[in-house]
């Protein structure tokens, strides 16, 4: 309810609006790090009242006159982007550039020149949709987003389905990673853990991974396999260690997976805070930065972390000089469910290892501030909308 | 375009020199005491089927921004209203306007033939040289100020009708190829507080839009 406010509301129960809508009853759903850019106040056009969330699954409840792949009953993930199936970019799988999903297309074309799709429950310039941090929520398009789920796996280890397991696969599969390349990403947050894990899978030789919370250090090592910087340790620099870990050469694809409130403890970081504080510049491109700094020549720059706006102080110097190649955007969801899906399925990765509190929805304000001030080595929270409270939302450590 | 498309297989104009074309803007803002307005749009569909969907004025109201009917007089000639769909006690105006260029599958023209309204426009179907749908073409004038038309416009659309006619052509391009006008009217929400009501004209929650293929209750009854 404005800038670093959440609260829980009763509100109505969302209804079939067009004919293409579904009505879910969601069973679990999540809190995503970009959540935590609308919570700072960082997205423009969020208003009092709305509604977030954008990752869940449920089942459904009611569908529209012209659904018909999915019924009452069925078990389904939901992917966070709202696709329309028959434009142009969804044909081309570029699901996520959706024509005609987006009711506020007009705010989007005047900041950006043309709209994206629509998303769920992150402010009014992607639409103002609704999220899924709630009982209920209404899907439009139903034939095209959600996933059936036909298998008897838990919630938990399909949930991550609706947004940041294909997000880090698609930071992962921007690289064009060639066999035994060195990929570097910074953030192991959710997204960049599964882009550790999908580079592997894309057939990386080493990917190192860059934090500075021990715990999701941990995970990035321990889970995923990756060589891990702490980049608060002292000593540490980030563009020298790359050159050290890579024979002088420097990392051969590059993945942003923090994006626009990124942390920094040197001067240009402070400078960063205020400008973004003052306003003077949306974002706070400090990984960007680094990383256009310390990939190699002619290397592969993925940036699946959000930005919003303006960037201040971006070397495009150094990104020309060294003809590096950039690739980003929101995920083209449709694209990665069904082969993920498999993946899962067939155990090559259980996405719940990153899970390390459990809460009702009475408990997800105060889970919003520990998330964003990184307290209780939280990695990743999952919500039960219909617990009001969990007892011991910390599960036992790893 | 026709030659671009023949030179993938006959060789000629792949030989330079070869004749490009000139952009030249289309009149567009506030000229002579009108407003001049257009909008373009590629769509997932053939030049035909746009254009019979084009004819069925009846339609109108569902996915044109602010007209509440439109009705066949005859065959040229269709009565429309213009007002706020969802203010059954708000302004309307009434006018024929009368079809002067009727060229199936490829333009429709037409112009007002009711005394005091100045209100004109044109929308052609063109086939995409590349094969990914129609580019079409609306263009649109209305006469400035004070014409009782445009005031109605402004007051009732809350957007300038430059927008109006983005706004009706993009509708047209998601019944076409969506079957349906993204909406989120009517879903619930949380306390707006102050900042959230002042802004809600701006987030389009209280723009009349046209209701698409809406089956929400609240939708239907706007209309009638």
């Amino acid at each position: 309810m404005g800038r670093g406010s959440i609260e829980v509301h009763h509100v109505e129960d969302p209804k079939i609006i067009n004919p293409h809508d579904a009505i879910l009853k969601i069973t679990r759903t999540a809190i995503c790090g970009s959540d935590l850019h609308l919570y700072d106040g960082y997205i423009p056009t969020m208003e009092s009242g709305d509604i977030v969330g954008h990752e869940f699954m449920g089942i459904v409840e009611e569908v529209g006159s012209e659904v018909k792949k999915l019924k009452r009953g069925d078990r389904v993930v939901v992917p966070f982007t709202i696709s329309c199936g028959s434009c142009m970019f969804c044909r081309k799988d570029l699901w996520s550039l959706c024509d005609n999903s987006n009711p506020n297309a007009r705010i989007a074309e005047a900041m950006y020149g043309y709209s994206g799709s629509a998303l769920f429950g992150y402010s009014h310039i992607y639409g103002g949709y609704a999220g899924g941090q709630a009982q209920y929520v209404r899907v439009p398009f139903a034939d095209v987003g959600p996933i059936k789920i036909e298998n008897d796996l838990p919630d938990e280890k399909v949930l991550f389905l609706s947004d940041i397991y294909p997000t880090g696969y698609q930071g992962a599969e921007n690289c064009n990673i060639e066999p035994g390349d060195t990929v570097a990403i910074w953030g192991c947050g959710p997204v960049g853990l599964f882009a550790i894990a999908s580079a592997y899978l894309l057939g990386a030789g080493k990917v190192i991974a860059i934090d500075r919370f021990p715990e999701r250090l941990k995970l990035a090592r321990e889970y995923c396999g990756a060589t891990t910087i702490d980049y608060s340790e002292e000593d540490v620099t980030i563009v020298e260690a790359l050159r050290d870990l890579t024979g002088g050469v420097g990392p051969d694809s590059c993945i942003d997976a923090v994006g626009m409130e990124a942390h920094s403890s040197t001067i240009a970081g402070l400078y960063d805070k205020v400008k973004q504080t003052l306003m003077l510049e949306t974002d706070r491109p400090f990984v960007l930065r680094q990383a256009i700094q310390a990939i190699r020549k002619g290397g592969t720059l993925s940036i699946p972390g959000v930005y919003g706006g303006v960037l201040d102080k971006v070397n495009f110097g150094a990104a020309f000089g060294k003809g590096i190649h950039m690739n980003m955007g929101q995920t083209h969801m449709q694209k990665y469910l069904q082969p993920l899906l498999k993946y899962v399925e067939q155990g090559k990765i259980d996405p719940s290892f990153l899970i390390s509190h459990r809460v009702g929805i009475e408990q997800v304000p105060d889970m919003y501030k520990i998330w964003r001030d990184k307290q209780d080595s939280c990695t990743k929270i999952v919500i039960d909308p219909w617990v009001d409270k969990m007892e011991n939302p910390k599960i036992a450590a790893r | 375009m026709a030659e671009t498309m023949q030179s993938l297989d006959g060789a000629t104009s792949q030989n330079f020199p070869r004749t490009g074309q000139h952009y030249s803007p289309l009149v567009d803002g506030t000229k002579y005491g009108r407003v001049y307005a257009h909008a373009v749009q590629t769509i997932l569909s053939d030049p035909e089927t746009l254009y019979s969907r084009w004819k069925d004025v009846e339609s109108f109201p569902l996915w044109q921004e602010h007209v509440v009917s439109c009705t066949p007089v005859s065959d040229k000639v269709s009565h429309w209203v213009i007002g706020n769909p969802q203010d059954p006690r708000g302004k309307r105006i009434e006018f024929d306007a009368q079809i002067t260029d009727d060229e199936p599958g490829r333009r429709i023209a037409w112009d007002s033939i009711t005394e005091g309204v100045e209100q004109s426009g044109a929308v052609t179907f063109t086939p995409h040289p590349s094969g990914r749908g129609t580019i079409v073409l609306l263009q649109q004038m209305v006469k400035l100020p004070g014409g009782a038309l445009t005031n109605a416009l402004f007051s009732i659309a809350e957007r300038g009708p430059r927008q109006t006619v983005i706004e009706s052509l993009r509708h047209f391009k998601e019944m076409a190829e969506a079957g349906e006008i993204p909406s989120i009217k009517g879903q619930p929400h949380g306390p707006r507080g102050v900042s959230g009501t002042t802004k809600k004209w701006m987030y389009g929650e209280t723009n009349p839009k046209p209701r698409g293929a809406s089956e929400s209750a609240s939708d239907i009854r706007q209309v009638q």
